[in-house]
């Protein structure tokens, strides 16, 4: 076999040398042609017999890898395709067993021809990352010992780019620990005596690599050796005595083993939430796979160290292809794995739950690192699962599992346990920062208000029984990663949930009619019931407060339920219906403290909050006392109105201007009122009802919707029925006017009585001139003409009838006869007071509407500038401006 | 030595054919023949970087030889 195979090479190197040596020229002899035939056969030879092995270890990615690069450093991208497509192909050629070399030939063919056209001088030829300048010294000096060249190869920065590359997604080959198997056999290369001293002066201190690398699998898993040793937590003690290469690479080392070191402490600690403790697991799954690479590197290690010649001073490391700058690079991916996680535990500190969740998310969102991004992702598939769990826990079950308070809903205890509206509103709260960025402030807020809706279904409605079936029928698995499920999901549960509240809501609880018979009764939307109410009330209530008892009152309520058209209400409204009194203060009527009122129970009183009572009321409060004025005027009206026709005709001479006069402040009150009722029932409550029913029949109307509609349709009511406060107070003004109608009323009642008397003081001197014309004598008597008429005392007069003298005889059996003389005057004087009282009366009214149209133009709302509008619609008044004047408004001469 | 002697050369013409245009590529101008002998010598255990060396040395000396050729042309 020998000889044959000595034969084949003979015969290839002569026919090789043939095509290589230039042939005899013409004007050459043959013995310088056979000369440097001689000269090329023997070069040839001497090269090939000193080297019977090459010098690098066998790999064949290692030559290609060397010779991509060489087309990478010439710049030449196609190129480099190409031969990877060369490359692949001999690849699968079955034909030659020395791939390796024939490309390490090639290459080296390639780099001495460069060499060569250089002028033989030393070429860089390496990669732009610097070189070992390994090959070149190949070419230059023959002698350089193997070893060096080994040690080179192993450390190479050359070494690095090939496992760099094979990190590329679509690098065909194996991980770095697979990939470098320890090739039987490499340590049967024979080392030259002198590459001994060499490797020495390599400094190979002590210990030798050969023992760190021993050490260095339970360095890595945090571990004390002999060689290396943990001083403490935070630190590894290096030996002494070691080259200066060899600690950085220890120093690099060192990296992954401290960080796992920490890693597994903060995986022992046992306190955290539910999600710091699945972040824990997670980093735990990740340790374990850390530690399953260096048990690869443990083997890798010891069977390198078992093949390694111990007569070698360096043990022959090199070629045994492990080395500590091999385990630095195994291990760089892991070290980034590691340190990625202990920067997730410090920035963890102090968080919890969806903040964690953020966190992992960010470097899962935001890092551009692909190594990161996967990482994190890897991370949150772990962290995510208890989150899920309360998720799921909370939209289909309406419960709230979460012990350490991770979710982004928690429950607040501060509560006061006061019925539903707490439920709903306070009972439970959405943490802003808790929400993880894995979902939207949208979808935190559907799912909020979804179990938040279960739960009060459950216990605020006692319809625990749909919450289970629909947990049963609608439950499934949330995991991370899958959103579109998630999303439907969610909007499924979101759509169920809501629709179910409603037509709770609607049906079981009759929301609408309880909206309803508010609007009706505190609205005063049932004019008959009102109006009868007032009716029966009227005389009870014109009583001092401290006399009015509530059993009057209610009986007065049921006789007006029961004349009116309210008695078909349903039984359920009309129970909720009650009267009582305010808050009893001094001096004040029952008009003052007479109020309605509707009760609302448990869970309705979500939506007819303790707010929107209280503001019925106060609009209540408000319409019934317009009512009352209302009622009030019209009471005297009827009076003038069916008075004109008798007593007050007959007083017409006397009195006539002055009934005039009240006449139209009457009726320009009565319009007032009119209009202010008329603008508040109409334009205000029905436009609002208006509105609140367009909100509700909303398909996609949910609790949240109900409420603010309501509250919205309240505050319309509130606002633009002049009762909010803002920069004008109309409440006051409004309450002042009322009060003033109030008084002249009374004025004019006055002279209603006034007139009466008069009346009757007339129609008696008629009387008495009849008898005493009857009897025959004078008519009227010349004490009847200076006595003063006195409609108070007609007897007095009447029985006098002769002179004053008499009179005043008279006057000893009378008992009061002093006020005789007096009373006329009296008589007149009340007369100009009440003229006054009236007078002044009308124009402080006028004065007052004045500023309250003055108001009411400028108000930005619509509806409220229409009342101005209408109450001033001929323009008698002349809105003031209140900030300009505040003189008194002219009266306005025409009447309305 | 395989029976299919025909596959087996045809496999051999091909990866001849690889690993010129491989050493085209590398410029290592060598021709189609001398590679093959370069190849069979390697496959034969020569040392590759030993016969790389004779390449480059019988190269260089070519050139010193033309190069006197040269010289004593022009002389």
């Amino acid at each position: 076999m020998t000889s044959t195979r000595e034969e084949r090479v003979e015969n290839a190197l002569q026919q090789l040398l043939e095509r290589l040596v230039p042939p005899q020229t013409s004007d050459e002899d043959e013995a310088t042609a056979d000369q440097r035939w001689d000269e090329a056969n023997e070069l040839a030879r001497n090269h090939i017999d000193a080297e019977p092995e090459p010098g690098v270890v066998e790999d064949v990615n290692h030559a290609a890898n060397k010779i991509k690069r060489r087309l990478l450093a010439d710049g030449n991208l196609e190129a480099r395709a190409k031969f990877e497509g060369l490359y692949s192909r001999l690849l699968s050629q079955p034909v030659l067993g020395q791939k390796w070399a024939i490309l390490y030939f090639m290459l080296r063919v390639a780099e001495g021809r460069e060499a060569a056209v250089n002028g033989h001088d030393y070429v860089e030829v390496d990669g732009p990352d610097g070189t070992d300048g390994e090959e070149a010294e190949g070419i230059e000096d023959e002698d350089e010992p193997e070893n060096e060249r080994a040690y080179d190869e192993a450390f190479a920065r050359s070494g690095l780019p090939r496992i760099s590359q094979s990190r590329g997604p679509d690098a065909p080959t194996p991980p770095p620990p697979l990939r470098d198997r320890a090739i039987p056999g490499r340590s049967k290369i024979q080392q030259p005596p002198e590459q001994a001293a060499e490797a020495q002066s390599n400094g190979v201190g002590n210990p030798p690599e050969s023992a760190l690398l021993r050490d260095l699998p339970f360095t890595l898993q945090g571990l004390s050796s002999t060689n290396l040793n943990f001083s403490d937590k935070q630190s590894l003690k290096l030996p002494a005595a070691l080259p200066v290469p060899l600690i950085s690479l220890l120093h690099t080392l060192a990296e992954p083993s401290l960080l796992y070191r920490s890693l597994s402490d903060y995986v022992e600690t046992p306190d955290g939430g539910l999600v710091s403790q699945s972040l824990r697991s997670a980093i735990g799954l990740e340790l374990r796979s850390y530690l399953r690479l260096v048990a690869t590197l443990e083997g890798q290690i010891r069977r390198a160290l078992s093949q390694l010649d111990e007569n070698l001073p360096n043990g022959g490391l090199g070629k045994a292809g492990v080395t500590l700058k091999r385990c630095v690079i195994w291990t760089r991916e892991a070290t980034l794995g590691l340190r990625l996680m202990s920067l997730i535990v410090e920035s963890s500190r102090g968080k919890k739950g969806g903040e964690l969740i953020s966190l992992i998310h960010s470097f899962s969102s935001s890092h551009g690192d692909p190594f990161v991004h996967t990482f994190a992702e890897r991370l949150l598939e772990h962290i995510t699962r208890p989150f899920y769990n309360m998720l799921r826990a909370w939209i289909y079950d309406g419960e709230l599992e979460d012990p350490y308070f991770e979710f982004f809903v928690s429950e607040s205890n501060d509560y006061e346990d006061s019925g539903a509206t707490s439920v709903w509103e306070h009972k439970y709260r959405l943490q802003k920062d808790m929400i993880p960025t894995i979902v939207t402030e949208d979808f935190a807020n559907k799912v909020f208000l979804i179990g938040k809706s279960l739960n009060f279904i459950r216990y605020g409605c006692a319809d625990g029984a749909w919450v289970e079936s629909y947990s049963k029928d609608a439950s499934r698995e949330l995991q991370y990663g899958d959103t579109a499920l998630l999303a439907t999901s969610i909007d499924e549960a979101y759509k169920t949930v809501m629709a179910r509240l409603i037509t709770l809501m609607e049906d079981k609880f009759a929301l609408f009619s309880h909206l309803q018979a508010l609007k009706k009764y505190l609205l005063l939307g049932q004019g008959d019931f009102i109006s009868l109410l007032m009716e029966s009330l009227a005389s009870n209530l014109d009583r001092p407060a401290n006399s009015q008892y509530r059993h009057t009152l209610t009986a007065q309520l049921e006789h007006a339920i029961r004349n009116s058209n309210a008695q078909f209400d349903s039984a359920d409204v009309l129970r909720r219906l009650d009267a009582r009194m305010l808050e009893l203060s001094h001096g004040e009527i029952g008009w003052d403290v007479f109020t309605l009122e509707y009760r609302v129970d448990s869970p309705l009183d979500v939506i007819v909050t303790p707010w929107a009572s209280k503001q019925y009321l106060k609009v209540f409060n408000f319409l019934w006392r317009v009512k009352r004025v209302e009622f009030a005027l019209s009471t005297t009206w009827r009076r003038l109105q069916t008075g004109a026709r008798g007593v007050l005709a007959a007083v017409g001479d006397k009195l006539g201007p002055d009934w005039k006069r009240a006449r139209g402040g009457i009726a320009e009150m009565v319009h007032f009122v009119d209009q202010l009722q008329y603008y508040i029932l109409f334009e205000v409550i029905e436009a609002g009802w208006e509105g609140l029913q367009k909100a509700i029949k909303k398909p996609d109307a949910t609790l949240d919707t109900l409420i603010s509609a309501h509250t919205s349709y309240l505050r319309s009511i509130t606002r633009k029925g002049l009762l909010g406060g803002g920069a004008v107070n109309f409440t006051t003004q409004l309450h002042e006017l009322l009060k003033l109608m109030l008084a002249y009323r009374d004025a004019v009642d006055g002279l209603y009585s006034y007139s009466v008397a008069e009346f009757t003081r007339r129609q008696d001197a008629a009387a008495r001139i009849d008898t005493r014309t009857r009897a025959g004598r004078w008519g009227i008597t010349e004490a009847d003409e200076d006595g003063a008429p006195s409609p108070l005392f007609p007897g007095n007069t009447a029985r006098g009838g002769r002179g004053g003298r008499e009179a005043r005889a008279d006057n000893v059996d009378s008992p009061i006869p002093p006020l005789l003389p007096l009373s006329g005057s009296s008589e007149n004087n009340t007369l100009d007071q009440l003229r006054q009282r009236l007078r002044s009366l009308e124009t402080e009214f006028k004065a007052k509407v004045n500023v309250l149209l003055g108001d009411l133009a400028y108000q930005p709302d619509v509806d409220m500038r229409f009342l101005g509008v209408v109450m001033n619609f001929n323009e008698v008044y002349e809105p003031i401006r209140r900030r300009r004047a505040h003189g008194k408004g002219r009266e306005g001469e025409g009447m309305v | 030595m395989p029976v299919a002697d025909d596959d087996k050369r045809k496999a051999a013409r091909e990866t001849i054919d690889i690993l010129h245009e491989i050493s085209t590529l590398l410029n290592t101008n060598l021709d189609r023949h001398t590679l093959s002998y370069c190849v069979s010598l390697i496959e034969n255990g020569v040392n590759p970087e030993a016969l790389a060396n004779v390449i480059t040395d019988l190269r260089a000396q070519n050139e010193r030889f033309e190069a006197e050729q040269a010289k004593a042309a022009a002389q």
